[in-house]
């Protein structure tokens, strides 16, 4: 079974290698949780928190997993089913020759559903392990904070080091088992690992920021604002939901959304690595991505370990330390690329299209700092117009975001452009190799980048309970600056995390005029009047209608996650209210029922999983049925273009408008309680949930119609070949619309029943 | 336990406490059943030298300990004209709370009238018996004296106030970068200073008629003054970094 016909033997020890880095990288990631474990989770009151955190964090997701699993079994039964709707390629029938027909659509049937299992596992595992780990380092780093700055920084980043190097190591696993089983067929049961993946990021992606949004914004109205409470009082009752949702939402969510592009990247990379194979016979189009990403895991397991600072350093500058790491990460990848593309490649073009990655990662790192970082003008000048109030504050974030979205889109096209320069002068698909490994280039860092994101929510809890314990000035100090990296980090990883989704999409994108063309001639056409030969035009009117409606579905997912944290939300500020008005519950005499909000959150964050994914799932089959396979590839054009556009903006702006409230706090403007502060609390309290729910939600969701169209592509083109009846492919598009239009009634409703207007 | 006389001074009351400062400033500024919200200023007083001025037996009766055993939080004395009966001697530290209930003990300190500055504009912010926002062109301690010798026509029995920062608006309120004045309308403000610089004769102008209620305790610029005449207490007030070091929680919270 494990065998690679025509493969050289250093590609064969080369692949074994990267299988053997993949454990490599799990291994570390034991290791550091071993470490972190080791620690002691200090005193008495703090584990009493701790353990609200640790119960809410449990409920969720468990809850989480009894919504998924249903999902989950379903899918994996579609996709075992596809194959006898499509035939196996012609590169499975090469690959597994010899076998009867039917012998070998079962053999893809079960690798496409078996790999869709792996790819949902091994998302759910990135969030849920992530999560958990988060959540058990949190309050080990409270109580380092007693001892030391180094301590404190050492766990932290090292417990989300552990979630880093889940996201690298079960990626390049699931990649190249499959690729060393299935060889060049392996494209047809890739998708399956993609699709698992990416569907189970949008849940996590969608649900996480729900729940983490409902409860910040439900906690911060009533509490600060109403009550007059600080930040993680006790006497607030969605005080713990608010530090479990930092977990699900920068944890979880944002961990298995970047495992997603890291799959996605590779699914896309190694689908048009094929494609090129066919062509010139050089495996390397294939082997180079998996090696690549073997690089990458290894130059994070040291890059990451160099995270640390003096034990007894007086300063408390994570930031540099962390960036130490990352940097070292980056150079140590370079250099090795450079002596595999000259060693192996013989060519440089696929390592240049890698180094562009790298800089187009470092360059969307900066735009976002300069966006968002309160020690540079947009933020400065956002808190500025706090001055004159909300208003102005708002319309500058709003300009920001608007001006960001422009840089980063730029940035991208040069990417693009970049590709189309290394590989000038041939076919289209070495551009969109090229393109693709862009993507891979710029995920080469995930284990650093998942590890700062995850930095984030571990401090952001460990200050949390270390206000709940009322641990000493020089513990809060230190937990403060950690808080404040974590902010930074988070930052800049969404909007890694936003590029990175965009080029997977675009490889998608690549991968999905490649997959059409190839069923086109299957089905008879002509190369020239195939989607590759013909290419996606947009003058043409129907797939200007597929462009239209694919730019509007981003702007209907953003109002229906922004309509559901605003509903949960307003039953967060309910539930506290009641709560304050128990006897006792003021005054630290009783103690209120945090479970209740926890459970409020976890609701709400479920209810609205199942109808938008049914909107990414069933909007590109929707299109593709009633308008063509050319018109959908328009339909995705426009869901990258308007996604990526809207999902930097609202990100830009919520995290400018965070970073300009944050700025007045530390002093500007006379502080907290002035009216500069005010009109900051409005502008955070909007940008919320832009950042932290609709933005990201856009990444996965832009990534799973990319992957539904992939999927149902082949489906569609043999369906509607000339002299083919049209009624089935009507009747299901009809079908979907009106399976789209009861989700989206539900979820601006939030359930079957109308709501009352009032709560 | 210990009885405490405290004289808050937003809005003006004498109270008496079982409740220690910090205890006190907390239940005053984030409240029990009555859940109140909102920064406190008051005074703690000696009540040694107050015995003649209220009523032992009845504070006595009154300021005991609750049925449960828990102290009893406040017994309002008196409520009207209270500072100007209170002598400055019998002042203690004075503490400031946050919203959230963190508070900050200033400690009386001497006052050297010689090295407060002279071609300078100040803000002062009264707060107790009348609360108007004042610009001036005298010091504190002249600034207090004539407001209360009975020199003007407006005179007052005693004067608790806090000094404010101007930045540049102190010495060029025309064209001085207002950039980290958080005051509203400041245009109104540099008229006044302007008004204030322009004409010798003039030395006092009102900026806003009454007290928000909140005061930014970041726009503090040297202090808390309180007295009569040449009477004057001193509450110096630390620097944002001081106040870091001295007391985190409030710097925090502020």
């Amino acid at each position: 079974m494990l065998s690679l016909p025509g493969a050289t033997p250093f590609e064969v020890i080369g692949l074994w290698i990267v299988l053997l880095i993949a454990f490599l990288g799990l291994a570390y990631a034991l290791f550091l949780r071993k470490q972190v474990l080791a620690y002691d989770k200090g005193t008495e009151k703090m584990q009493d928190v701790w353990n609200g955190i640790r119960l809410g964090a449990n409920a969720y997701l468990k809850r989480q997993l009894k919504t998924i699993v249903p999902l989950i079994l379903v899918f994996t039964i579609i996709l075992f089913l596809s194959v006898y709707v499509v035939p196996p390629s012609d590169e499975a029938k090469l690959r597994f020759a010899g076998y009867p027909d039917q012998t070998l659509k079962l053999i893809m049937g079960f690798g496409r559903a078996i790999a869709f299992v792996m790819g949902s596992v091994f998302s759910l595992m990135v969030g849920q392990f992530g999560m958990r780990m988060a959540v058990q380092a949190n309050v080990r780093v409270a109580s380092a904070s007693r001892r030391s700055f180094g301590e404190a920084l050492k766990i932290a980043y090292r417990a989300g080091t552990v979630t880093g190097m889940l996201t690298d190591g079960l990626g390049l696993l699931g990649g190249t088992a499959i690729f060393l089983i299935f060889g060049v067929a392996s494209p047809d049961t890739l998708l399956g690992f993609g699709f698992g993946g990416t569907l189970l990021a949008l849940f996590m992606r969608v649900g996480g920021g729900i729940y983490t949004k409902a409860a910040d914004v439900g906690a911060d109205l009533v509490g600060k604002v109403e009550a007059g409470l600080p930040e993680d009082d006790e006497r607030n009752a969605a005080v713990i939901a608010d530090l479990v949702g930092d977990n699900v939402g920068d944890c979880a969510g944002m961990a298995a959304d970047i495992f997603e592009s890291y799959e996605v990247t590779i699914v896309s990379t190694l689908i048009l690595g094929v494609a090129l194979f066919t062509h010139t016979h050089e495996l390397s189009w294939i082997i180079f991505p998996l090696m690549v990403r073997g690089i990458g895991v290894f130059s994070s397991v040291i890059g990451t370990y160099l995270v640390k600072v003096n034990k007894n350093s007086e300063s408390h500058n994570a930031l540099s330390a962390i960036n130490k790491g990352f940097y070292s990460s980056a150079a140590i990848s370079v250099i090795l690329f450079g002596i595999v593309s000259h060693f192996y490649l013989h060519d440089w073009r696929s390592f240049l299209s890698v180094v562009v990655g790298i800089i187009l990662a470092i360059s969307l790192d900066e735009i976002t700092k300069r966006f968002t970082d309160g020690k540079f003008r947009p933020v400065r000048e956002i808190a500025k117009n706090s001055k004159t109030g909300s208003a102005t504050l708002l319309l500058k974030g709003l300009s920001y975001g608007f001006e960001a979205a422009v840089w980063q889109t730029l940035v991208i096209a040069l990417t693009i452009f970049a590709s189309i320069m290394i590989y000038h002068g041939m076919p289209v698909t070495y551009v969109l190799y090229g393109v693709a490994m862009t993507g891979i280039g710029m995920l080469t860092l995930t284990g650093n980048n998942v590890a700062m994101d995850a930095f984030g929510p571990i401090a952001d809890n460990a200050n949390g309970i270390g206000e709940l314990s009322h641990l000493d000035k020089e513990s809060r100090k230190i937990m403060d600056a950690l808080d404040a990296t974590g902010n930074t980090t988070k930052a800049i990883t969404k909007g890694v995390a936003i590029g990175s989704a965009v080029i997977a999409a675009v490889s998608l994108f690549g991968s999905f005029i490649t997959d059409v063309s190839k069923v086109q001639i299957q089905a008879g056409l002509d190369q020239a009047a195939s989607l590759l030969g013909t290419g996606i035009r947009i003058s043409v009117p129907m797939i200007f209608v597929g462009f239209l409606i694919g730019g509007v579905i981003p702007w209907l997912f953003s109002s229906l996650t922004i309509n559901a944290v605003t509903r949960a939300a307003a039953q967060i500020v309910d539930e506290v209210r009641r709560q304050f008005r128990i006897p006792g519950v003021l005054e630290w005499k009783v103690k209120p029922d945090y479970q209740n909000a926890v459970d409020i959150c976890t609701k709400s964050a479920q209810r609205e999983l199942i109808p938008l994914a049914l909107i990414g799932v069933l909007s590109p089959i929707c299109v593709g049925a009633l308008l063509g396979v050319e018109a959908l590839g328009g339909f995705l054009a426009g869901v990258i273009l308007s996604g990526q556009m809207l999902a930097v903006f609202m990100s830009t702006s919520g995290g400018a408008w965070d970073n300009a409230k944050k700025t007045i706090e530390d002093g500007l403007y006379g502080g907290k309680g002035s009216e500069a502060h005010k009109a900051a609390v409005v502008g955070d309290t909007v940008g919320d949930p832009l950042k932290d729910t609709a933005g990201p939600a856009l990444n996965p969701m832009i990534k799973v119609i990319n992957m539904v169209s992939l999927l149902c592509a082949p489906v569609l083109v043999v369906y509607q070949m000339p002299g083919q009846s049209q009624a089935g492919m009507i009747t299901s598009g009809f079908f979907c619309i009106a399976i789209i239009v009861g989700s989206i009634m539900f979820s601006k409703r939030g359930g079957f029943k109308k709501q009352p207007f009032e709560s | 336990m210990s009885k405490y006389i405290y004289l808050t001074c937003t809005p003006e009351a004498l109270v008496a406490s079982m409740l220690p400062p910090e205890g006190f400033g907390m239940y005053l500024s984030t409240g029990t059943k009555k859940r109140n919200k909102g920064q406190v200023i008051f005074f703690e007083v000696d009540l040694s030298k107050i015995e003649n001025l209220i009523d032992m037996d009845s504070l006595n009766k009154r300021c005991v300990a609750k049925e449960d055993g828990s102290p009893k939080s406040s017994v309002y004395l008196s409520v009207y004209r209270v500072l100007e009966t209170i002598p400055v001697s019998a002042l203690k530290s004075l503490y400031l709370t946050a919203d959230n209930g963190c508070i900050l003990e200033l400690k009386k300190a001497d006052y050297n009238k010689s090295q407060e500055p002279q071609n300078a504009l100040h803000l002062y912010q009264e707060l107790c018996p009348v609360t108007p926002l004042v610009a001036s062109g005298l010091p504190p301690s002249v600034f207090l004296k004539r407001l209360t010798d009975g020199s003007t026509s407006i005179v007052l029995p005693k004067l608790f106030f806090v000094e404010l920062k101007l930045g540049e608006l102190s010495t060029n309120p025309l064209n001085g970068s207002a950039e980290q004045i958080p005051y509203s309308n400041v245009g109104h403000l540099r008229d006044c200073l302007e008004i204030l610089k322009g004409e010798y004769e003039k030395h006092m102008k009102t900026v806003q008629r009454v007290f928000s209620g909140l005061l930014l305790y970041r726009t503090i610029e040297t202090g808390f003054y309180v007295g009569a005449k040449e009477e004057i207490a001193f509450y110096p007030y630390p620097t944002m970094s001081e106040l870091e070091n001295i007391n985190y929680e409030f710097f925090r919270a502020i």
